[in-house]
């Protein structure tokens, strides 16, 4: 089986510039972060494509989203100007996670064993249920998923690119 | 209008009588069920239920804080999946 470096990405989303806001060129963002304390004034953000740093001068609450004023962006006009822009960090600044956390993208990708050593494929995505996450593996055996809990993940590898799992009874169909 | 409270929660018969069996037998195995409707009882948690969504089972572990909704709540019909990568975390629970 070729196995190929996963590539881990340069910058993470944080946010996105909903439309302007007032007059005096503040912007509604939403949130695309678990950590929605990064929004504090003085913080650098990377705004669209071309990644322009932008300082955060005031943020305010504004029902699920916030209202940000950046200090480059003093009118409306300007604030327009960003209306569907992501707002990223670079990787470096991502926000540090607890033991046994892990980013989206550090799961998404890895190869899937079980403990008796069966090869599952490769986690394809994560579904994010109101209770545990979810992770759909393709493979050898289709499209398995497996939930995100001590007695099904076992152990995870980055550095190995390898997750371990314990197949429960009756979590995959028995016929391959 | 809400439903009488004479009748209690409702729960499909056939998902409470295996949840019992297995409490019975001490054992822990996913158990499928389409019925998104049923509330989750008290019995079901440390479970894991494997609910459909419509097109396929999703397996969700029972906690206490789950108990009184219904298991459809848990479980999203619909998904939409972007192209950005998020500073968005995951984890075992």
């Amino acid at each position: 089986m070729a196995k190929f470096k996963r590539r881990s990405p340069s910058y993470l989303a944080v946010g996105r510039i909903a439309t302007a806001h007032g007059i005096h060129g503040e912007v509604e963002v939403e949130i695309h972060t678990d950590f929605p304390e990064r929004f504090t004034p003085g913080a650098r953000l990377l705004v669209g494509e071309g990644k322009r740093t932008l300082v955060i001068e005031t943020v305010r609450p504004h029902r699920k989203r916030l209202l940000v004023k950046f200090a480059e962006v003093t009118d409306r006009t300007a604030a327009e100007r960003l209306r569907g822009d992501w707002l990223y960090v670079p990787i470096e600044e991502a926000w540090p996670l607890a033991e046994d956390e892990y980013y989206e993208h550090q799961i998404i990708g890895l190869e899937v064993w079980t403990d008796t050593g069966e090869y599952l494929g490769v986690v394809d995505h994560i579904i994010y249920t109101g209770a545990n996450d979810v992770y759909v593996v393709q493979g050898p055996r289709g499209e398995v998923l497996l939930p995100a809990i001590r007695d099904v993940i076992l152990d995870i590898d980055l550095e190995a690119e390898r997750m371990t799992v314990h197949l429960l009874p009756g979590l995959v169909d028995e016929t391959p | 209008m809400g439903r009488s409270l004479k009748k209690g929660p409702y729960c499909h018969p056939k998902l409470l009588r295996k949840i019992e069996e297995l409490n019975q037998r001490g054992e822990r195995r996913v158990i499928k069920t389409w019925s998104r409707a049923s509330v989750i009882f008290p019995q079901m948690v440390g479970h894991t239920i494997a609910v459909h969504d419509g097109r396929r089972h999703v397996p969700i572990y029972i906690t206490e804080e789950m108990v009184g909704h219904r298991l459809g709540e848990f479980v999203p019909t619909r998904t939409f999946r972007g192209h950005i990568v998020k500073e968005k975390k995951t984890g075992r629970r």
